[in-house]
């Protein structure tokens, strides 16, 4: 006679998985837990995932309460019924996020007391809801065993969860911007701002240590200490990591966390890494110069000269205009017919300043002799916008006198070895732009100087090989305009 | 499908009004670069064919408007007939032309600018551990000795700027010299290092930086080359003339190296039997063909040809007026040392400012013979290194003086410099005392100086440490170098650019460079 073969109740089964998989995931805590090394980025990838399926299964577990508490009423009492249900779903989606915290924690760098907590406080959950799930539905024992296994998972479930917004927020997140009289309330200090820990009389507490705070604590402090290095205290930064001493005092080439600070951010081995803030240039000094010095902690904080201050240095940057490329044409678009005109007349003598601007260069020294005065005469129209006018060696005399005159905007014009005197000289009284006046190897005279004089905004005055002696008496302050 | 074409097709550069569909073509065959035939795999192969039938699918040649960064490329395209005329900068420029004397080999900073007394004090010793780890050196073997400055410092001018004694007529001009200690590179043997320095990337095959200046903004002469090298001391720079190579720009850039002495350029003259009138119709009836050739293939280098061909006819006449130093007066050729009947540096840099004044856009000078390894008594620093200075220094003086009396240094930008630095230690040969004394070649650090347009004078910029070994304050890579350049001639260095290889390539070639600021004024 055949004896049929049932199957173990679904149950049975599930709560022979369930211990089996809490059994496997304390093995892997125990003897694969997080050490500070970072692995391989999909194990990493996955472990990611974490944070998003670790919210299911705390949802699922605090409202089992509610549920149980809701359904004592005899309306409700489909609702205790549910919780049947629930219960596995929770011990089931507790192992899943476990085991993904498990992969985030192993190769993501983590190490150090709160992840540690966090991951133990994972497991224990998986197994106090086992236990709830079971007084629930199968012993019979005294009333009171299943709603106090209940508090106490909720309460295992808030632990473990604050330990985890720590490792992700901060050791103080809850407590960071808490308003000040629930602080006084609960007895915390009334500033949000971290002590500093160390005497600042002292250099390491006054310059050093705060470098590290600003920098390195999120991931080399009390919470966290990927690759088992922590900068927060002395002895820590001086114990150095899994990767040995970092510090080597009096050796500050040889010390290996002045060569990871000072590396260009695109390196691999860069500190901080891609996405935080490097060390400024004046922070790094310090560093080195403290290094250098000894790396001790009882080095008074004025001690080193020449110590850069704590602040960051201004950069000098140069902007570079931008061009509306119709912001341009319109500002052209008065002169800009006759524009075109005159430079197909005067190739390669007329051209607007920049690309960006509607003002004029004006140069027709490579013209020579062939340039004169009725050639300058045609630029009449142009010559408010004329802000460079180089005549050199052309043959213009003073009859253009008055048309240089009108070249309100000029800043820089230049007769070199033409053939003016005096009398153009005379007629610029009213430049007042004018930065830049040549007369070289012109027959000016000293009479010229008085009109010089007045340009409000010239800087120099180019009077070699000219009837103007060298050392002739002028006000001081042209003497320093005039060059010979 | 079309995008991918027109993402091959974006590439070129615009086409000025009128030219014909053979140019279009031509210039399109040449916009398709294997990154875009990879990049466009998949969908536009068959799209890439549609293009070149030049199909109603594919839109005609059309310009890039926006840059990587989004604002607006600037164009560079000119008339064929016309590659070098005047284009304006982007934005108002300190400096119009550029004077840039490089001395091949690499001068040693600590004997002329770089003052270092606890160098000196500690002359003779061995050099520490921490110098010689993780360092390459070209010659520098096991430990050698530290070695101080071989010629006395003192401060000049009213800047108080620290100067060796080698260079009295350079001194005069200290007050306006803006010195960069903290210039850094990457190469530290002469023909990378020097390529690295004027074209930008250490290896062949990249355009000078006269050719990128005149490239961006053409030349107001044209009747001479806007960009001409002139050399001297005795042998061509290690890089050779790829250092003025034109690389992937159109050659038409290129740098002319003439002679300082005799015909500024061989065989520019006509043959004695040749008179011009006949050269004329020679070259017309070259131009003739050169026209049939371009009407049947429509390559722009052709009517830039018969632009070249034009430009040395008219050379003929300019040229040799340009390079006679005889025209000048005896006090400027006593001023500067030159004596017309030889070839020298003197000559070179009288021959510069004369270019100068007949608007040449780029003149380089180089000078040989700064290598003072010590292996011999010409590259020793007691013996070579002194004749060297007494070569340069008066002629550079001299320029100076003469550009600023002109009123041409207020937009002229004069820059001297080596290719990298010489080492603190004395270079100890296969691990010999050596009978001459010399340095190594030291690429962390090495002095340059600028002067002129945009420049802010009588300043040093940057720090060496208490050997002059590193830098320890400002370092200056040569990509900034080229920046700060490019922004005192009115251009951010990241526009002026040409289109090549799928890449908007530019002098300060792709790692991130920066405009020293702190040097302009």
């Amino acid at each position: 006679m055949t004896v049929p073969v049932r199957r173990a109740p679904l149950r049975l089964r599930l709560g022979l998985f369930a211990l089996a998989s809490i059994l496997l995931l304390s093995a892997l805590l125990i003897l694969f837990p997080p050490d500070g090394l970072e692995r391989a980025p999909w194990a990493q990838f996955i472990g990611r995932f974490h944070l998003l399926t670790v919210h299911f299964p705390i949802a699922l577990i605090l409202l089992v309460p509610v549920l149980e508490w809701a359904g004592r009423d005899a309306r409700f009492s489909y609702l205790r019924s549910s919780v049947d249900f629930l219960w596995p779903l929770a011990i089931l989606s507790v192992l899943a996020a476990a085991t993904l915290g498990w992969c985030l924690a192993r190769s993501g760098g983590y190490s150090g007391r709160l992840v540690t907590q966090h991951m133990w406080g994972g497991v224990s959950l998986a197994a106090a809801c086992s236990l709830c799930w079971m007084l629930r539905g199968y012993f019979h024992g005294p009333r009171v065993a299943y709603p106090l296994a209940l508090l106490a998972t909720v309460g295992l479930v808030s632990w473990t969860g604050y330990r985890g917004g720590q490792l992700s927020q901060g050791e103080n997140h809850l407590t960071e911007h808490m308003p000040v009289p629930l602080r006084k309330l609960i007895g915390l200090s009334s500033g949000s701002t971290p002590l500093p820990r160390s005497n600042p009389a002292y250099f390491y507490g006054a310059h050093v240590e705060p470098i590290f705070i600003t920098h390195c604590d999120s991931c080399h402090g009390p919470d966290k200490q990927k690759g088992r290095l922590r900068l927060d205290t002395y002895e820590s930064l001086m114990r150095g990591g899994k990767d040995g001493l970092v510090i080597k005092a009096g050796n500050a080439k040889g010390s290996e966390l002045l060569r990871r600070v000072s590396l260009s951010p695109s390196d691999d081995d860069a500190m901080p890494p891609q996405g935080k803030r490097p060390l400024a240039a004046n922070e790094i000094k310090l560093l080195e110069l403290w290094i250098a010095a000894g790396a001790s902690p009882t080095l008074p904080a004025n001690a080193i000269k020449g110590a850069p201050t704590n602040e960051a240095p201004v950069v000098a940057e140069v902007a570079f205009p931008e061009i509306d490329p119709a912001a341009v044409t319109k500002s052209r678009a008065p002169l800009a017919q006759q524009v075109i005109q005159l430079k197909q007349r005067f190739p390669g003598v007329l051209d607007y300043e920049s690309r960006g601007s509607a003002y004029l260069a004006l140069d027709a020294s490579a013209l020579g002799p062939k340039f004169g005065d009725d050639d300058l005469a045609a630029l009449k129209p142009l010559s408010d916008q004329i802000v460079t006018a180089d005549l050199s060696r052309t043959a213009i005399t003073d009859r253009s006198a008055p048309l240089l005159a009108a070249m309100k905007h000029a800043r820089v014009v230049r007769l070199t070895e033409t053939k003016i005197t005096d009398a153009t000289v005379s007629t610029l009284a009213g430049m007042d732009q004018l930065e830049s006046l040549n007369l070289y190897g012109t027959a000016v005279t000293p009479a010229c100087l008085k009109v010089v004089e007045s340009l409000p905004k010239l800087r120099h005055l180019y009077a070699g090989a000219t009837k103007i002696p060298p050392d002739t008496s002028v006000s001081d302050a042209l003497k320093s305009k005039l060059v010979f | 499908m079309a995008d991918s074409a027109n993402g091959a097709t974006r590439q070129s550069s615009a086409m000025p009004a009128g030219t014909s569909h053979r140019e279009e073509r031509f210039a399109l065959l040449q916009a398709q670069t294997r990154r875009h035939f990879l990049r466009s795999f998949t969908a536009g192969v068959g799209s890439m064919f549609l293009g070149t039938l030049g199909s109603p699918f594919v839109s005609t040649v059309r310009a890039a408007e926006r840059g990587v960064d989004g604002s607006p490329r600037l164009e560079f395209t000119r008339d064929p007939s016309q590659p070098l005329s005047v284009l304006p900068p982007q934005f108002a420029a300190r400096a119009k032309r550029i004077i840039y004397l490089h001395m091949a080999g690499a001068p040693s900073q600590l004997e002329l600018f770089d003052y270092k007394p606890d160098l000196t004090r500690l002359d003779g010793q061995q050099c520490p551990a921490s110098f010689l780890v993780g360092k390459r050196f070209a010659f520098i073997s096991g430990v050698p000795k530290l070695l101080g400055a071989q010629y006395p410092f003192h401060q000049a001018g009213k800047s108080g700027q620290w100067i060796s004694d080698r260079l009295p007529h350079l001194e005069k001009h200290i007050d306006d010299l803006c010195l960069i200690k903290s210039m850094r590179t990457d190469q530290f043997n002469h023909a990378p290092a020097q390529l690295l320095v004027q074209t930008g990337n250490a290896r062949l095959g990249y355009p000078s930086m006269g050719s990128w200046v005149i490239y961006g903004l053409g030349t107001e002469n044209q009747n001479l080359p806007g960009f001409i090298v002139l050399v001297s001391g005795g042998n061509q720079p290690d890089g050779g003339k790829q250092l003025w190579g034109s690389g992937f720009l159109p050659s038409v850039y290129q740098g002319v190296q003439c002679r300082s002495h005799g015909e500024p350029v061989l065989y520019l003259e006509n043959p004695s039997d040749v008179s011009r009138p006949l050269r004329r119709r020679m070259l017309d009836a070259v131009d003739e063909i050169n026209r049939q050739t371009y009407a049947e293939f429509g390559n722009p280098e052709t009517v830039t040809r018969i632009a070249q061909y034009e430009m040395a006819f008219r050379m003929q006449m300019d040229a040799t007026d340009a390079m006679d130093i005889h025209k000048e007066p005896a006090a400027v050729l006593a001023a500067y040392g030159a004596n017309p009947a030889e070839s020298s540096f003197a000559n070179n840099c009288v021959v510069a400012r004369r270019l100068a004044e007949r608007g040449v856009r780029f003149i380089q000078l180089y000078h040989w013979g700064w290598d003072d390894h010590g292996t011999s008594a010409k590259d020793s620093l007691n013996i070579g290194f002194a004749d060297r200075c007494r070569e340069t220094d008066q002629p550079i003086a001299a320029l100076l003086t003469d550009l600023k009396e002109r009123g041409m240094l207020e937009d002229t930008l004069v820059v001297w410099g080596g290719e990298f630095g010489r080492t603190s230690m004395r270079e100890n040969r296969n691990g010999q005392v050596m009978q001459f004394i010399g340095r190594d070649h030291n690429p962390g650090a090495f002095t340059i100086w600028m002067a002129g347009g945009g420049i802010k004078p009588g300043m040093s910029y940057g720090e060496t440490d208490a050997m002059g070994y590193e830098i320890v304050k400002d370092p200056v890579e040569v990509r900034d170098l080229h920046a700060t350049m490019l922004y005192a001639l009115g251009f951010d260095h990241h526009k002026l650019n040409y289109s090549f290889q799928g890449l908007e390539q530019k002098l300060t070639s792709v790692k991130p460079a920066r405009v020293v600021a702190e040097v302009l004024a």
